[in-house]
């Protein structure tokens, strides 16, 4: 009995195991019923996440607000002194301001670059059973989104368009493991690849072999034929620690992007380039150097130090224009 | 398994990855994230005979291919879990009965997790498929396998009371 309860098992298990491959190859051939199905799928969830979406936005960061609590206890008096201050303020849903910053980051962004660009909120982040880092955003074919469209942040790139349905999008974070993107490296004009490792680091691989990668270098997007998946000019990240490996053919390096990708709530889709390559308009500036002046006092039998306090070189905000963007409204 | 047990198995696991796919994955988790579907699935297959463990990974794999987060082809979670499936089977009698043992039960649940997430990237390795540094990897395991840990306790007494529900008589002897 048991043996033939074991020879079942071993057919269904052939059966199956074949049944996989199957569809392995059809999907590896590019059989459009394996991607439509998962196209399905998203046009499902997406009404469901778009749903799940505000009521779990205050507990998405439930157990960093935990790990930071020690920090926000010590912040607490403070805070507490500036309440009566801002409690006219509080008309507006702390979530809805939150969004609207970053939209109009965004907009910023797009703006002062001149690309036409498409708003949406983040409705979904990939599980973590499927290695992939990619989001889910609230707009799709129908506002004029489709594949291999460049996304940006309010400081720099996101990612770029994988999938799209009539309603939403899911969109390849740039952390993504097989993310890559041509830069150049404002200033000096080198050119290299720009590779996702999973997390939020990124490795600069530099073209030219006789170019040179400098800690703080600023990386904006090459841009590619046709303007896609990447236009040109988007801030990219800015080069962390320079890796000196003579036995590697190029020049490598560590990159921070620009773009916090663990706390996105409203990106822009990139939906028609610039008319004019903004080249290197858009790389954030350093934060402001703050200077200290001591001034020594002689006086008899001492030498007593006056500082006279720090001196901030303040940074112009930069100036966006708002043409070139299609505003879509954010619910 | 009765037809009927495995069509009830796979609406509901559809049911809890649309959970995990909206809610769930929603949550930034510290370490890594936590795969509830995972969990849920094989804590199900655990308690199945040979051939329905096999069939639940067969549909519960199906049902993580259709995620459209997911970069790998399509019937590569189907054919790991299969496989999961079939291992489970087939030392279903020395791992014994879990209903009776909990700690073992989440543990086991734990463990599986691990060694599924790890036969994924193996085989997507073999397929070319680029999915990150091992380290990342390695953390992005054993986060999910910590996070298994921690909720597993929560969630498997409903789910076993659940199971028992969908039994026939004849499944229950």
């Amino acid at each position: 009995m048991a043996g033939r309860g074991g020879n079942r098992s071993r057919l269904l298990l052939v059966i199956l195991l074949v049944t996989s491959l199957f569809l392995i190859t059809l999907d590896l051939r590019g059989v459009s019923l394996t991607k439509s199905s998962r196209s399905a799928t998203q046009s499902f969830l997406a009404p469901i996440q778009k749903g799940v979406s505000s009521l779990f936005s205050p507990v998405g960061n439930f157990f960093s607000d935990i790990k930071n609590f020690g920090k926000t206890k010590a912040e607490l008096a403070a805070t507490k002194a500036q309440n009566a201050k801002l409690a006219n303020e509080l008309i507006l849903n702390a979530d809805v301001k939150g969004e609207l910053a970053k939209l109009r980051g965004a907009l910023n962004l797009a703006g002062h670059g001149g690309y036409k660009v498409v708003s949406a909120r983040v409705i979904g982040h990939g599980s973590a059973s499927t290695f992939s880092q990619t989001i889910t955003i609230d707009a799709g074919t129908a506002d004029g989104i489709s594949t291999d469209m460049t996304v940006m942040g309010s400081t720099g790139i996101v990612g770029v368009v994988k999938q799209t349905t009539a309603t939403s999008s899911v969109v390849e974070l740039m952390s993504d493991p097989n993310f890559k993107i041509g830069v150049r490296i404002a200033g000096t004009q080198s050119v290299g690849v720009v590779l996702g490792q999973g997390d939020s680091h990124f490795v600069l691989q530099l073209l030219d072999p006789a170019g040179t990668i400098k800690v703080g270098d600023a990386l904006v997007s090459l841009g590619s034929d046709g303007n896609k998946p990447f236009v040109a000019g988007v801030p990219v990240g800015r080069v962390s620690a320079v890796n000196t490996n003579s036995a590697s053919l190029t020049q490598e390096a560590d990159v921070i992007g620009f773009e916090n990708l663990n706390d996105l709530g409203v990106v822009t889709v990139v939906v028609a380039p610039p008319a004019h390559d903004p080249r290197d308009a858009l790389v954030p500036t350093p934060e402001p150097t703050v200077t200290v002046y001591v001034t020594a006092t002689a006086a008899p039998g001492t030498l007593p130090v006056t500082p006279t306090g720090p001196t901030v070189t303040p940074t112009p905000e930069p100036t966006p224009s708002a043409a070139g963007t299609k505003k879509k409204a954010t619910k | 398994m009765s037809p009927i047990r495995a069509f009830a198995s796979a609406l509901f696991l559809f049911f809890i990855f649309t959970v995990q796919e909206s809610a769930v994955a929603r949550i930034n988790f510290p370490i890594a994230g936590f795969s509830f579907y995972l969990a849920v699935l094989l804590a199900l297959m655990a308690l199945e005979e040979s051939s329905g463990s096999i069939l639940l990974g067969f549909i519960g794999g199906v049902i993580l291919d259709l995620a459209p987060s997911t970069g790998s082809p399509f019937g590569q979670w189907a054919l790991i879990l299969t496989l999961v499936g079939y291992v489970i089977g087939t030392n279903r009698e020395s791992i014994g009965d879990f209903t009776s043992r909990p700690g073992a039960y989440v543990a086991f649940v734990s463990a599986a997790g691990a060694i599924t997430l790890a036969g994924y990237l193996l085989l997507g390795a073999l397929l070319g498929e680029n999915n990150g540094s091992i380290g990342h990897n390695a953390v992005v395991i054993l986060g999910n396998s910590l996070w298994t840990l921690i909720f597993a306790p929560i969630a498997l007494p409903i789910l076993a009371k659940l199971r028992s529900l969908t039994l026939t008589s004849r499944e229950r002897v």
